[in-house]
């Protein structure tokens, strides 16, 4: 119990703290720790650990092959694809003029040809199925259903045409009459009345049309309408007022849960 | 007491010249023990036998569901801790969870998988699983593979959990831990799978790919706070009052500093408030 109870919530107590209060300090010894060593301790361990993940991998791969689970055959090519990175990094440099250790790096090794070749083309195919995800993601978070998906909608539209260069092209007098536009079909569907819906429609466009003639139509005035501005603004204060707020929460948690583990309070991590 | 007399040490300690102190983050420090002081205040508090009112928060109630859901189907629920190493608190945070999952599916007798990027969490997150099914009574249900290694690149790790979705369906997709790019890869895997999903993550980029391909977000602070509402332990349970409290403080002392800048803006103090909170 000792060795794993105790022990580690003691590690965890005396190096948190450290680290924590190390930064309040002008002690070079503590702040090399804290800056450089205690991160140094942990990529060497996590360089070792690697072989256990290693042997992992390949026990569970070979398992499957040896009793043809289904879909063996995929692990066959995880098999060969250690097997050859394996050789391609230890054991054949493919270019004898290349020293050992550049080879990872320098032009003509086998090395360097499966990350160029094999490696680079495969993670980026998996990166651009983000491009499909997103917009099929897209599709599901602007469905009009209710006032905040519409929100969100109108947000991401503005957004999106304000970005490119289309965006700059279209006239805010182009926006403020789809505006007065979509003011009468709301007013259509609250009131039901066409009268009302006519009168809202020409007044608006009325007013617009003349607000226009009198200032000289300029596609970027009144900026307010003006779509790379508009999205400036939206990107600027509701995106970043809500990322701040959710910041906020993100750091209290992290601090408590910090506090949790220096306390000893939160044992879960050593599966109490 | 013990914290009249620490803070009354600390003032002797800056009267007689404070050696070694940096004195610029003095108000970091105040804070960061004002805060550290009221969370062990509430903790004690609910050690005490105090009962606190916490919101309920429906994506940790589905935790539940979801693997009931699982149970009900005869597939097995995956749990993704992450891309990250256990130097993350976010990847702690998600082997907690983890830990509290396992205990469910083994309650249930539901079948785990847990695909990871890093050995040391393959190695955590093995021995946490383990400890959940020895203390729900299972021990023989546990089985070293539940926690298994894949690759610790991003896109090779995405293509083989999205493997291991189209291939074994699982009926229950839940990502707790720290995500870059491949959230959204995951989610919709999961999502055309017609898995229930329950993502937590303090990645902020990541959140609104979550919050769309998922049934259930943990946004930040409740990411963090799951491990408290899932074991009902009162000292974790005061903490997250704590938590709460803290949060109360912070928007206060948010809207005093605004207050304090218009002030100062126009010229009716001299005193700037964002210097004086401004980390140096």
């Amino acid at each position: 119990m000792l060795w794993k109870r105790q022990i580690p919530i003691l590690i965890a107590t005396v190096v948190g703290l450290l680290t924590l209060f190390g930064w309040f300090t002008n002690n070079p010894g503590i702040e090399s720790f804290v800056n450089d060593d205690a991160t140094q301790w942990f990529d060497i361990l996590a360089s070792f650990a690697i072989f256990l993940g290693a042997l992992n991998l390949m026990k569970l791969q070979g398992r499957k092959v040896l009793k043809q689970h289904s879909g063996w055959q995929y692990s066959l090519f995880t098999i060969g694809g250690f097997i050859f990175a394996i050789v391609a990094g230890f054991i054949y440099k493919g270019n004898d003029a290349v020293a050992w250790g550049f080879h990872v790096t320098s032009k003509g090794t086998l090395f360097k040809w499966m990350f160029d070749f094999i490696f680079t083309p495969l993670s980026a195919t998996m990166f651009a199925l983000l491009a499909f995800f997103v917009a099929s993601a897209s599709y599901r978070a602007f469905r009009v259903r209710n006032l905040e998906a519409t929100l969100l909608l109108v947000s991401g539209i503005i957004i999106m045409v304000g970005r490119v260069p289309l965006g700059s092209s279209i006239s805010s007098w182009f926006i403020m009459y789809l505006l007065v536009l979509v003011g009468s079909i709301a007013a259509n569907i609250k009131l039901q009345d066409k009268i009302i819906t006519f009168g809202v429609l020409l007044g608006g466009v009325v007013i617009v049309t003349i607000w226009g003639s009198l200032a000289g139509w300029p596609v970027d005035q009144p900026s307010i309408f003006y779509l790379p501005m508009l999205q400036d603004w939206i990107y600027n204060n509701p995106n970043v007022a809500g990322a701040r707020a959710i910041m906020i929460g993100i750091g209290l948690g992290i601090f408590a849960t910090s506090i949790r583990y220096i306390l000893g309070v939160e044992k879960s991590y050593i599966g109490e | 007491m013990v914290a009249g007399g620490l803070a009354l040490a600390f003032v002797v300690f800056l009267l007689a010249g404070h050696p070694g102190f940096r004195e610029e983050r003095v108000v970091m420090f105040l804070a960061i023990n004002f805060m550290a002081g009221t969370l062990i205040y509430y903790i004690r508090l609910a050690q005490r036998g105090e009962d606190f009112y916490l919101r309920p928060i429906p994506g940790l109630k589905a935790v539940e569901e979801a693997v009931g859901r699982s149970t009900e189907m005869g597939k097995p629920v995956l749990y993704v801790p992450g891309i990250m190493d256990m130097d993350q608190v976010e990847t702690v945070a998600g082997v907690i969870i983890l830990g509290h999952v396992a205990k469910m599916t083994a309650r249930y007798e539901t079948s785990l998988n847990v695909p990871v990027s890093r050995s040391i969490v393959m190695k955590a997150g093995r021995e946490i699983v383990r400890e959940s099914y020895t203390m729900e009574g299972r021990p023989d249900l546990f089985q070293d593979d539940m926690v298994h290694y894949l690759t610790d690149d991003q896109f090779a790790y995405a293509a083989g959990v999205n493997g291991i979705m189209v291939r074994e369906k699982p009926a229950a997709c839940l990502y707790m831990g720290k995500f870059y790019a491949e959230s959204l890869i995951l989610a919709e895997t999961g999502n055309s799978i017609g898995a229930i999903q329950i993502a937590g993550t303090a990645s902020q980029a990541q959140i609104p790919f979550f919050v769309t391909a998922c049934d259930y977000t943990l946004i930040g602070e409740e990411f963090f706070a799951a491990s408290a509402y899932l074991s009902q332990k009162p000292e974790l349970l005061g903490a997250l009052k704590g938590q709460d409290m803290l949060k109360a403080f912070v928007t206060a002392t948010i809207l005093l500093a605004l207050l304090l800048r218009v002030f100062n803006d126009l010229g009716w103090i001299d005193w700037n408030v964002i210097d004086f909170l401004t980390v140096q």
